[in-house]
């Protein structure tokens, strides 16, 4: 009686705190965002013995396991659960487990939000499900509320750091292993080459009720472009002056980057569903019109019988880079099987292995610099804004409040 | 002495009207009822307002004063009265008011014209045209949407013209392509087939000598429908409306789909956004509106229903039914109502199970025609090497995965409903009766995803006597069951509503154990509002891919799973193929229910 009393009260309190339990749990490891420093020391002893991972500076790693050793153990572990906002995920499970016999890899595809949600109820429930984590951004929200909680760890191996580009070796909130963005496409068939070069042209009456764009307010990632654009005003209002030759004027707003997306309203911008709605709209049939969707859709255009390209150069900057990273979740129960699989999806130890091909794909970028891209720009060549993860948890509510107030 | 046997007397006749109270099973099973209802719905709901009056964590990006864990009126006051409110909530809500109203009232004249035509009438094709009527219900709405897209679009979103404007060379208006008309026509078309079974089901257990004697007594056929039919299915229409409403002020898909172009928001996406946002407590806020909406019109309906006299129409009697004879109308009815059902549901089912044998969309010729979507190998030129639908590994694991939930879910659902619906029936003047009846309508208004994620914490480590459920199929096919409360128990309360207490009553003389009396008298009843229930959820529980997407594992992958995986890929045939599939085993569902469960959604519910 007095047990189940007791555990009443648990789950009360987990109940009663569950919507502020980020300020309330993991306190013990709260400032630790690499694997090493956050596995506590209540972990399962087994894990615990020389699974300690290295970590990105190697002054303070321990040495790193070679894969044998990690397949070995992983052997012992038998399974590995992903739980991933890419399909991506689920080709590379495929050769890994035919590289890999005796490893099961079950991928689950959950939306990053979601993913946040589900994650930090199990964790606070002590339940430690997912062993790979691989997720996208959410306005900041992902480093904020799960990588500086310890609930996402960051992982990337000793190895394969030295190949790896900034900001995703150390800067970042983890390795990357892809990097899309979102940025403006035109329809090929009406013309040559990129109809802008500035994203202040979308604001001239030529293209009057010609943007498209999906919906940002269903779709963070697509206001995160927005925001960025807010918090880099500066750089907004330059090229404003490089387009129109004289500085910018403010109606009512607080800066280059809110009067952007004032103007862009008043010029007829058309908001649709999603980036498939936007491609269609422009991709389908011969239209002169711009859309704003997403790099890696490019590769769907033969799928989808579009004749879209992108613009890779937009001044001031094409864009934000939308990141998919990669984690071992805290407590992780089979770690050395993640580790193994994270490596297979970076291509190994030197960019080749098979497991890279679903994210070397064209439209996104695998941030290394021993990996051939294949698109015709590289990695370093793109002009794009730093994704200022702290900034844009703040700002991103007060674009969005801003956004809403134009309908 | 006298003092303390006064007190004894005092407290036994305490126990014993307790034991009185508890002895009338409507007490107990309500007891049961709102016990089970108050760990499945309440609580959450209590838990999601409790949050909107704390300060989060996440709050600091809103406002520097935000202090985390203290208490506040921020967030109601930002959503009902601040700069943003006009944008935020009042402009959407009005949207969802009047989307709910427009719906309601549009299924209610396709749902109860169809269900007199078939139920009333000597209508020819009768059993064609209850099939028919299901099917829209069994698409997923956003295809409607997607199908009223292709006829009525115009220039203003682009890509390819709509068959109206490439015909007849006029561009539609913004009115009649996006926005309040189309939604309410899709969400209509989707969900009428609620109205017609409900609506049916009442109709069906009408005993026409009613009619007939008024009839006879020289009432002419209008005054006879409005003095005699329209108050005997009263009940039934105030319940489909209730849910109708609910189920069109909740929906996302149509809404976002048809709504953006033209900055139609309703409180449904502007909650799909803010949860999207991260913003929780802001998408709670906007949820607990619609919550409060809903109980209000329950509550009205209640005033309006419960004052009234109770029609028992089925009192154990024999009760003869005569048909409305519809003479020369007889085939131009079932033929313009077959025709415009195969026309907004036959039509878009053959072009989506055409499309999944085309290796390229819109190509119509033979070398295009293709299984490689259902069975086919890996080919690295088509979909980047994915195989067919019925090639993939995890296939018959989700499939096995849907089947089970889907069916255990449907048979629970079906039967809770069932009781709680006698409950709410039996119990309508008491506020046991009431409250089941208002709390068992919450679910659709909570988003799917908050109560799933609720249901995480809540069934993640085992409680009291519950153990833990989170990871097993157990909490798919519970929340599955809670999620379809609304509809269940409104059948099943609209239903137990027409049969009279005098055949319990007699079998409780005649010693009948209330068990029994379930089993033998209320169960074979109501059967066929049990097997519409029964089906309903089926199919909806096919299709569930919200609700459950945050609580499954690995292991409980299920169709609509991998319907999700394809969907991002942009592998439109596998995707329908999916569809096809799940639609055929709906269908097959169907036609088993009516051979074998006797369910004729054409026939009444009058004890055969």
């Amino acid at each position: 009686m007095f047990i189940s009393k007791k555990k009443t009260a648990l789950v009360l309190l987990t109940a009663a705190s569950a919507m502020t339990i980020m300020s309330a749990c993991g306190q013990d490891n709260k400032s630790s965002n690499t694997l090493s420093n956050a596995v506590p020391s209540d972990a399962p002893a087994s894990t615990n013995a020389n699974a300690t991972a290295p970590s990105a500076d190697p002054s303070t790693a321990p040495a790193a396991e070679s894969v044998d050793e990690l397949y070995a153990k992983a052997k012992e572990e038998g399974k590995l659960i992903v739980y991933s906002t890419s399909g991506r995920a689920n080709d590379a499970a495929e050769t890994f487990m035919k590289q890999y016999p005796g490893i099961k890899v079950e991928v689950s595809k959950v939306k990053s939000d979601e993913m946040m949600d589900k994650v930090t109820k199990e964790q606070d429930a002590g339940q430690f499900n997912p062993d790979v984590i691989l997720t996208k951004e959410v306005s900041g929200a992902v480093e904020e509320e799960m990588v500086m909680t310890g609930r996402y760890i960051k992982y990337l191996p000793e190895d394969i750091a030295p190949m790896v580009d900034e900001p995703y070796r150390t800067q970042a909130e983890a390795y990357a292993n892809y990097v899309e963005f979102r940025t403006l496409f035109y329809n090929k068939s009406t013309y040559d080459k990129a109809p802008v070069t500035n994203w202040w042209d979308l604001t001239t009456p030529e293209f009057k009720g010609k943007v498209y764009t999906a919906d940002p307010l269903s779709s963070p990632a697509f206001m995160d472009l927005f925001t960025t654009m807010v918090i880099n005003s500066d750089d907004m209002a330059a090229a404003y002056k490089e387009k129109f030759g004289k500085d910018i004027v403010l109606n009512g707003t607080d800066n280059a980057g809110y009067e952007f997306i004032k103007e862009l309203f008043d010029n007829g911008l058309i908001v649709l569903k999603g980036s498939d709605d936007v491609l269609d709209a422009i991709g389908k049939a011969s239209s002169d019109a711009l859309g704003l969707a997403v790099s890696g859709d490019v590769s769907k255009n033969e799928e989808k019988g579009w004749t879209i390209a992108p613009i890779y150069d937009i001044k001031p900057k094409t864009s934000v880079p939308d990141s998919g990273y990669f984690f071992i979740a805290n407590k992780a129960p089979h770690e050395a099987a993640a580790k193994l699989f994270i490596r297979w999806m970076m291509g190994e130890k030197d960019g080749t292995g098979e497991g890279l091909a679903p994210f070397n794909e064209v439209g996104s970028w695998v941030p290394r610099s021993d990996v051939k891209t294949k698109n015709d720009i590289s990695f370093e060549e793109l002009n794009l804004w730093l994704f200022d993860g702290d900034a844009l948890y703040k700002t991103a509510p007060k674009v969005r409040d801003f956004w809403i107030k134009q309908k | 002495m006298a003092n303390k046997s006064a007190l004894t007397v005092r407290s036994t006749r305490f126990y014993n009207g307790l034991a009185n109270w508890l002895k009338s099973p409507i007490h107990l099973i309500g007891l049961a009822a709102l016990l089970f209802l108050a760990y499945t719905i309440a609580w959450p709901v209590l838990k999601i307002l409790y949050t909107t009056f704390l300060w989060r964590q996440q709050d600091v990006r809103l406002t520097g004063e935000a202090n985390p864990g203290h208490f506040t009126l921020y967030h109601w006051t930002r959503v009902l009265a601040s700069d943003m409110s006009m944008n935020l909530f009042y402009k959407p809500i009005l949207n969802s008011l009047g989307v709910g109203f427009a719906v309601s009232a549009l299924s209610m004249l396709i749902g109860c014209g169809l269900a007199w035509l078939v139920v009333r009438t000597n209508v020819p094709w009768k059993k064609t045209i209850a099939f028919l009527a299901v099917i829209p219900y069994l698409l997923p709405s956003w295809i409607i949407s997607q199908a009223w897209l292709t006829f009525f679009k115009n220039g203003k979103i682009g890509g390819t013209p709509g068959i109206m404007e490439a015909l007849l060379h006029v561009s539609p208006p913004d009115w009649l392509s996006y926005g309040f008309v189309p939604i309410v026509v899709s969400l209509s078309i989707h969900d009428s087939v609620f109205f017609f079974l409900i609506v049916g089901a009442a109709l069906s257990s009408m005993n026409s000598q009613l009619e007939e004697a008024a009839s006879v007594t020289g009432a002419a056929r209008w005054t006879i429908l409005r003095r005699i039919v329209f108050p005997l299915v009263m009940p039934s229409i105030l319940s489909g409306f209730i849910l109708i409403f609910t189920k069109a002020i909740s929906s996302y898909g149509v809404p976002a789909l048809l709504g953006t172009p033209v900055n139609f928001y309703m409180i449904s996406t502007m909650l799909y956004s803010s949860m999207r946002s991260r913003l929780t407590t802001e998408a709670n806020v906007l949820s607990l509106t619609l919550m409060l909406i809903s109980m209000l019109t329950i509550y009205l309906n209640q005033r309006v229903v419960g004052r009234r006299k109770s029609f028992v129409t089925v009192t154990g009697k024999d009760s003869a039914r005569t048909l409305t004879s519809l003479g020369r109308w007889r085939y131009p009815a079932a033929g313009t109502a077959a025709f415009v059902m195969i026309f907004i549901s036959v039509v878009p089912l053959l072009v989506l199970l055409f499309q999944s044998f085309m290796l390229k969309e819109g190509v119509y010729s033979l070398d295009n025609f293709t299984t490689h979507y259902w069975w086919g190998g890996s080919d690295p030129n088509i979909n980047t090497g994915e195989k067919g639908v019925l090639q993939n590994d995890i296939f018959m694991l989700a499939l096995k995965n849907s089947l089970y939930i889907a069916g255990v879910a449907s048979v629970i659902a079906a039967v809770i409903g069932l009781i709680l619906g006698y409950v709410v029936a039996r119990g309508r003047q008491s506020w046991i009766g009431r409250m089941v009846d208002q709390v068992s309508f919450l679910p659709y208004l909570i988003p799917g995803i908050s109560l799933a994620a609720i249901y995480i914490s809540m069934f993640a480590k085992p409680t009291l006597i519950i153990p833990a459920l989170y990871g097993t199929i157990t909490l798919l096919i519970l929340i599955t069951v809670v999620k379809e409360l609304p509809f269940t128990v409104k059948a099943g309360s609209a239903s137990m509503m027409q049969i009279g207490k005098e055949l319990e009553e007699a079998a409780q003389i005649s010693g009948a154990s209330w068990l029994t009396r379930f089993r033998r008298i209320l169960l074979p009843l109501n059967r066929k509002s049990l097997m519409s229930a029964f089906l309903l959820v089926f199919i909806g529980a096919m299709k569930e891919m919200e609700l459950i997407i945050l609580l499954i594992t690995p292991r409980t992958e299920t169709l609509t799973t991998i319907t999700f995986y394809y969907a991002e890929k942009g592998y439109e045939q596998l995707t329908n193929v999916i569809l096809m599939i799940i639609i055929a085993i709906v269908i097959t569902v169907y036609f088993l229910a009516v051979k074998f469960g006797k369910a004729d959604l054409t026939q009444g519910i009058g004890g055969q």
